[in-house]
């Protein structure tokens, strides 16, 4: 069931509204501007439906993918009963992509855990996020920002009609109740004239914490142990934020070369590595 | 830096063009998006999308506004496909004379402002007083490493989300 809070922030212009639900053993939640007049998605039905969509959407992937779903086709995939030419098409897409980005990444991402089996846990959230962007934008709604475990996506801004950004803020691994630094998504109605285009997603990607999904390539201690990648996409925020944290320097380089990204990681001795963006 | 990247990328796609309308396999492509975008700016349609690129754009589209009203030897522009690499879309849009191609113009480079192609954008060391601030009473939500359902009870977007009522 989606929760609702009820306190009211001291001292905030415009209080948005946010709705939260569990699933993919995480926390996602949906927060929209309360204007309702900004193409009524902003009243409490409206944040009902739209959650209730997402949260369809969440748990369909979560059905197919899981491996804590002893029923899930992938787990019938990793138990070796199911093949992939006989699996369904959405399966086989998300592992050609998963593949692709293997080879994007030059194996600092990758599909696979060591003991081979299939693991697409790391790229089903950002597909699941994904996909609730294009359907909540196909409900008419244009401004919203979507967080599940960290990974955001944003559409809009939370002040309906302006061009003001989704402020975000970046944990620090070292105070888990600290901000390391912040980061402006969206409000930008897409391509202006001049200045530069805000990213719309930002994930991040640790080694210390819940970290299953990756795999380091090297055996020596991990270069970073948190890497923020804020992209145009969310799928490719969260696939190099895995992959800087798998590959390293390396590969954090890589990202910064081959694609429009904004890269903030945290070194293992406290150092941060920014890219301009970053800069404040 | 920037420059060089946008013309590199311009010519390569460029190229990709030129092939196809040598092979005469992209033409009708071609021409029908050329078509589109005259419908969509006018005559001597600048390429608007152009946007961050235009310090390289700019020459290409004094060419096309002659086309208005001039006969064979005016200038006509078409826009290619655009073409998707490593780096983004690429789209270009060449500018005919008399059937001689007379001027090829980046209309896309690689999104919008080319930061794939620059150096510039690579990580570097960073102090934490230097890093983009958070201030926190702005702050919407938060990315972290992934949390677990049980870490995001006391996690700092739990108390974000509350606050957003």
């Amino acid at each position: 069931m989606p929760r609702t809070f009820e306190k009211s922030p001291a001292g905030t212009r415009q209080p948005l509204k946010a709705r939260t639900f569990h699933r993919m053993g995480t926390a996602i939640s949906l927060t929209v501007p309360p204007d309702a007049a900004a193409g009524g998605n902003g009243t409490e039905d409206g944040l009902a439906a739209a959650t209730a969509v997402v949260e369809r959407l969440f748990s369909e992937l979560d059905q197919r993918f899981s491996l804590y779903r002893p029923e899930s086709e992938a787990s019938a995939l990793a138990r070796g009963e199911l093949s992939l030419r006989d699996a369904s098409p959405v399966m086989r897409e998300r592992y050609a992509e998963a593949h692709e980005w293997r080879l994007r990444t030059e194996g600092a991402f990758t599909p696979e855990r060591p003991d081979a089996v299939l693991d697409l846990s790391g790229l089903i959230k950002a597909y699941a996020v994904q996909e609730s962007g294009t359907s909540l934008r196909a409900l008419g709604l244009q401004d919203w920002c979507l967080n599940a475990g960290g990974d955001i996506l944003v559409s809009g801004s939370p002040g309906p009609g302006t061009s003001v950004p989704w402020d975000l803020g970046i944990v620090d691994p070292a105070d888990r109740g600290a901000l390391l630094a912040g980061y402006p998504l969206g409000g930008s109605g897409g391509y202006p004239v001049c200045g530069r285009r805000r990213h719309a997603a930002l994930a991040t990607s640790g080694s210390a914490e819940r970290g299953d999904h990756i795999w380091r390539q090297a055996r020596d201690a991990p270069a970073f142990v948190q890497v923020s990648v804020a992209a145009a996409d969310i799928i490719t925020a969260d696939v190099l934020a895995t992959a800087i944290v798998a590959g390293g320097m390396p590969m954090l380089d890589r990202a910064t070369d081959g694609w429009d990204v904004a890269v903030l990681a945290v070194c293992s001795d406290g150092a941060l590595l920014g890219t301009p963006d970053f800069r404040g | 830096m920037r420059a060089r990247g946008a013309v590199s990328a311009a010519l390569a796609s460029a190229g990709i063009l030129l092939a196809g309308w040598q092979a005469g396999t992209q033409v009708a492509e071609i021409r029908s998006s050329a078509e589109a975008t005259s419908a969509g700016t006018a005559t001597g349609g600048t390429g608007t999308s152009g946007a961050g690129g235009s310090t390289s754009g700019s020459s290409g589209t004094s060419g096309a506004a002659g086309s208005a009203g001039a006969g064979s030897a005016s200038a006509t522009t078409y826009d290619g496909a655009a073409v998707a690499t490593r780096f983004g879309s690429v789209q270009v849009q060449i500018t005919v004379k008399a059937g001689v191609i007379t001027e090829v113009t980046a209309l896309q480079l690689t999104d919008e402002d080319r930061k794939s192609v620059q150096i510039s954008n690579r990580a570097a060391p960073l102090l934490r007083s230097e890093v983009l601030a958070a201030q926190s009473a702005k702050v919407k939500s938060i990315s972290g490493a992934t949390v677990t359902s049980n870490a995001y009870l006391t996690s700092l977007q739990a108390a974000i989300d509350a606050a957003n009522l």
